[in-house]
């Protein structure tokens, strides 16, 4: 049987259909905030999903999952650590789910391809990740970056290098060929001409490389001091498998940002003794919230929690603590209040700089010990040195925030 | 620059020869089944996992390098005997598919097995640290590995070709017909044929645990070189994926001398280059 729509039937689906894109906007108001938590739990940064996922749900879980008397849900969605896919995912969330908040990516790339859509949705991103162009040439009023900025880092764990073993001046840096690496590269440029360092060569290599003896080759071969690593995730513990093969022990192998928590397990001890990495989080911070924090977590989940999942948790804290202290749950109000305001967040007294929307914060640098130094499972490194300098102003390239 | 050429060179033959082990074993199936194995990179991953398990259960390297080749091997018959041989039934995309949701079975598995965390193993005392060649280093381990892959490669090939279980195989992958009218089991051959590519990707993933770690995804990267390896050496020719396995090692070590970032990208412009100008492959008859 043949059906012949009636015009009753086609007015009203053309009235459902235009009152689609308002739904969401709908659902905001009838009562529940919606977070996404956009997260890769497959492909390089794999690893990472699961442990976001549980930072955000732990710093929801103790604040009641209620804001303001408005109930907070989260959905988690898989960026699959791709741009394309997380820019899907984040569009799908907005439009089906009602989300208007949402921490990610874990990785720069995807981070900064979802920031097009913050901006275009007027969506709260709070990313993570080692790409300055968050809060430089593609900054956003919609998005704030919880990562230190690259040359915080940079600067913190070259100048514990300079600081500790001066003997060692020159670098040979092996950088990951996309925003995150050329980032760290262009300020372990600026920095090390700043401390006194001599760069003697940089292998760029193509993201999700398996096989970096080609490379290592040359590093062995110009005698450097020191090996510097600008890159990460699976990459960087390749490279270090690899590079532990050709027992160049004269050569100190340093990560601005390399290696977090989370992936020292990954890494067998006689590989990770004595590496020098630059940390965003390390659970021994020492801070109230930190020591409430690093207490919940090994409570619900009987381990310590890493970089993935104090971001997480920090990030959700901090956008829960900003609606509070804007009194309200809508969008404009909360980056206001964000903008202005100061906290004790779990890497210590935090604030945000309105012109950039880089979060203010110490970035940690730790040392790995040899096994037999160890307290416990997960007693890899000790914190050995902090800082945070902040990126000099004359280098940022964020023009203007724009108006809400 | 001649230290140089000549350093990565000897880099690229020792990591081609890795590269070869795992192609031959995607060859050996390739000529048996006529179908790729596309679960090839599951069952390196395979190898890796069980190999760390043996080492952590306190066994010597060498029986965990065993263990990877077994299970492997076992995992390819089941493969070959509870999903491959009903699919075949249905036709060649049939098999396909079943060897696509194969690997990702297998990957799964890996995953609730050992978890999300990768996992590293160094290598025996006596394989670790470098041997100084006065113009390069060659890490002790990587060497180890070339000339092992080597040795199984050569001795895979006396047993093929100057063996009669060799001579049973080899007909029944030219002449599968023919073979049955003699009187010999094809389907018997196939499997134990499956259980040796099999366990060459096993004991492929065994080997490079001491350099890439042991990660659910780690055979989607190798299974890609390894496709190139086997287009380069020719799809019809069981020993041209070794020499392209070298071939390929020593271009990409060699790029990297000029243009690092594109060192893994050669290798895929260079299967182009091939496909376009001699669509057999550098050694296939076909």
């Amino acid at each position: 049987m043949q059906m012949t729509p009636t015009r009753r039937a086609f007015l009203s689906y053309a009235a459902a259909l235009g009152a689609a894109p308002i739904l969401p906007a709908v659902a905001q108001k009838t009562g529940t905030v919606t977070m996404g938590v956009i997260t890769p739990t497959t492909g390089t940064f794999a690893y990472a999903g699961d442990l976001v996922a549980r930072g955000a749900a732990l710093a929801l879980e103790m604040h009641g999952s209620n804001v303001l008397g408005t109930n907070v849900r989260l959905l988690t969605r898989d960026d699959e650590g791709k741009p394309a896919s997380g820019v899907r995912r984040v569009q799908e969330a907005a439009t089906s789910d009602g989300m208007r908040y949402f921490i990610g990516a874990y990785s720069s790339a995807v981070g900064l391809a979802e920031s097009e859509v913050a901006q275009r949705e007027k969506l709260l991103q709070f990313a993570a990740g080692g790409s300055e162009d968050f809060t430089g040439t593609r900054c956003g009023r919609y998005t704030f970056q919880w990562s230190a900025h690259p040359y915080t880092a940079i600067r913190a764990t070259l100048e514990y290098v300079r600081k500790s073993f001066p003997q060692k001046k020159t670098i040979y840096t092996l950088t990951a060929d996309y925003v995150f690496g050329h980032a760290l590269l262009k300020y372990t440029r600026i920095v090390a001409a700043e401390l006194g360092f001599e760069l003697v060569g940089n292998d760029n290599h193509p993201f999700g490389e398996r096989q970096y003896t080609q490379y290592l080759t040359k590093v062995v071969a110009a005698k450097p001091d020191i090996l510097l690593l600008n890159t990460a995730g699976a990459d960087a513990v390749t490279a270090i498998r690899q590079f532990a093969n050709f027992g160049a022990d004269n050569i100190s192998v340093v990560g601005p940002w390399t290696l977090e928590v989370d992936q020292l397990a990954e890494l067998a001890p006689e590989m990770r003794t004595g590496l020098i990495l630059g940390q965003n989080y390390y659970p021994d911070v020492d801070t109230p919230a930190n020591k409430e924090f690093v207490a919940a977590y090994n409570k619900k989940f009987a381990a310590l929690p890493g970089y993935s999942s104090a971001y997480a948790y920090d990030a959700i804290r901090t956008l829960l603590l900003a609606m509070e202290n804007a009194n309200s749950v809508e969008v404009p109000a909360v980056i206001k209040a964000l903008e202005r305001m100061s906290w004790d967040g779990v890497l210590g007294r935090m604030s945000i700089d309105p012109n950039t929307h880089q979060l203010v914060r110490p970035y940690f640098v730790a040392r790995c010990k040899p096994a037999s130094a160890m307290r416990h499972t997960a007693d890899f490194a000790e914190i050995v040195a902090t800082g945070n300098a902040p990126q000099p102003s004359q280098l940022n390239e964020c023009k203007q925030m724009p108006e809400l | 620059m001649l230290w140089l050429v000549s350093a990565q060179l000897v880099n690229g033959i020792a990591i081609g020869m890795i590269y070869a082990l795992m192609s031959f074993g995607l060859s050996i199936i390739k000529g048996l089944l006529n179908i790729p194995n596309f679960a090839h990179g599951a069952l390196y991953a395979l190898g890796a996992y069980i190999c760390y398990s043996a080492v952590s259960m306190g066994l010597p390297f060498a029986l965990g390098l065993l263990a990877a080749f077994a299970g492997a091997a076992l995992a390819g018959w089941a493969l070959q005997r509870f999903a491959i041989q009903p699919a075949s039934k249905s036709g060649y995309l049939a098999q396909l598919v079943t060897l696509f949701g194969a690997a990702l079975v297998i990957e799964q598995m890996l995953l609730i097995g050992w978890g999300t965390i990768g996992l590293s193993y160094s290598p025996p005392p006596l394989l670790r640290g470098a041997v100084n060649l006065g113009f390069t280093v060659v890490p002790k381990y990587i060497a180890f590995a070339s000339v092992f892959s080597a040795l199984v490669i050569v001795s895979v090939w006396l047993l093929i070709e100057r063996t009669k279980f060799g001579a049973y195989l080899r007909a029944g992958i030219e002449r599968p017909d023919t073979t049955r009218a003699l009187g010999i089991n094809v389907d018997l051959l196939l499997g134990v044929g499956m259980m040796m590519g099999a366990g060459l990707a096993g004991l492929a993933g065994g080997l490079a645990l001491p350099l890439v770690g042991a990660t659910s995804t780690m055979g989607g990267d190798m299974l890609g070189i390894a496709f190139v390896v086997l287009v380069i050496g020719g799809l019809g020719s069981l020993y041209g994926s070794v020499a392209a396995g070298v071939l390929v090692g020593v271009v990409q070590s060699l790029t990297a001398i000029a243009a690092p970032a594109a060192s893994t990208a050669i290798i895929y412009a260079a299967m182009i280059g091939i496909l376009l100008f001699r669509p057999q492959g550098l050694f296939g008859e076909r």
